[in-house]
């Protein structure tokens, strides 16, 4: 399963809180030049980025296992995501509601790939700053993308995303006629 | 790894090689569709050549006695998930590994979505 969204979203948080591996990444400590660029003065006490994979592992039974795939959110990872999307479940894209506009690189993407997504708004602190329906609005998703809200340090919350990533793309599996390729 | 800023500070975890380097430049592994959550084991030949090999190749064999994906593999010996992929490819043509692929189609395998829906429930 992907998890998506811009920076500073709340991806590595969620990915952590649920893995019982310890998450292994990438991370490089942002250089000055590029913390501009990356808007860290919005998101206090967030002094790290994402410069390659997070990822973490869940296991289902004996023989499943979920791994779950933090992509770095940034338009200019998108290299990257080809590889990631390839076999995934579905893709948890976290918005952070302060700065909508980062997720969009990889609604976008999920869209064209066909990848079934959810839309899940990180509550910091608790806080809802706008309601469900302008989120997504916003983001001009359609009816079928389920938006959701969630606190990434919540292990049970974090749970509740992942399923309703998975009972999305069982609804699209469900509905697709039995002789589609 | 992405160095924008190569005459700036030095972060100790960025390394300045580019990181195909260590795959003579080639960004494709030999199989192409060689998924970054497929679980990588060291066969018997893998462990019996195993002094023969060299460098990376030789930490994977080593490492995969235990078997793990090739994003932990990349993670475990600080590789650009890229390297990772063709490295491990190689080594399975060589048939220094041996390679389980996940199952395809997965999101369109209703049974396989409701057995990870019922192990998500089942955490508390």
């Amino acid at each position: 399963m992907v998890i998506a969204g811009g920076f500073g979203v709340g991806k590595t948080t969620a990915v952590g809180t649920i893995s019982e591996i310890k998450p292994l990444r990438t991370e490089a400590v942002m250089t000055s030049m590029s913390t501009g660029v990356d808007h860290t003065d919005l998101t206090p006490g967030k002094t790290t980025t994402t410069v390659a994979l997070d990822f973490g592992c869940i296991t289902i039974d004996q023989d499943v296992k979920l791994y779950l795939f933090g992509t770095p959110g940034q338009d200019r990872f998108g290299f990257m995501w080809r590889d990631i999307v390839h076999g995934a479940l579905g893709a948890l894209v976290i918005v952070d509601t302060r700065r909508m506009d980062d997720c969009y690189p990889a609604v976008d993407y999920f869209e064209k790939a066909g990848l079934p997504f959810v839309v899940a708004i990180n509550l910091f602190d608790g806080q809802l700053a706008h309601n469900v329906d302008d989120v997504r609005w916003a983001l001009a998703v359609g009816e079928g993308v389920p938006v959701v809200t969630f606190d990434a340090r919540d292990k049970l919350s974090v749970r509740d995303a992942l399923l309703a990533v998975l009972r999305n793309t069982r609804s699209r599996a469900q509905s697709r006629p039995a002789n589609a390729p | 790894m992405i160095h924008d800023e190569p005459h700036g500070e030095q972060d100790p975890d960025v390394t300045l090689l580019r990181p195909y380097l260590l795959t003579s430049g080639r960004a494709q592994p030999v199989d192409q569709t060689l998924e970054i959550e497929a679980q990588v084991a060291t066969s018997r030949r893998g462990a019996t050549s195993q002094s023969s090999l060299t460098f990376e190749h030789r930490d994977i064999v080593e490492l995969c006695h235990t078997t793990m994906s090739v994003a932990e593999i990349a993670a475990m010996l600080h590789l650009h998930i890229g390297v990772a992929r063709v490295l491990v490819a190689d080594l399975a043509a060589l048939g220094h590994v041996v390679v389980h692929r996940p199952a395809a189609a997965l999101d369109q395998d209703v049974d396989m979505i409701e057995r990870v829906i019922r192990g998500l429930e089942a955490i508390r």
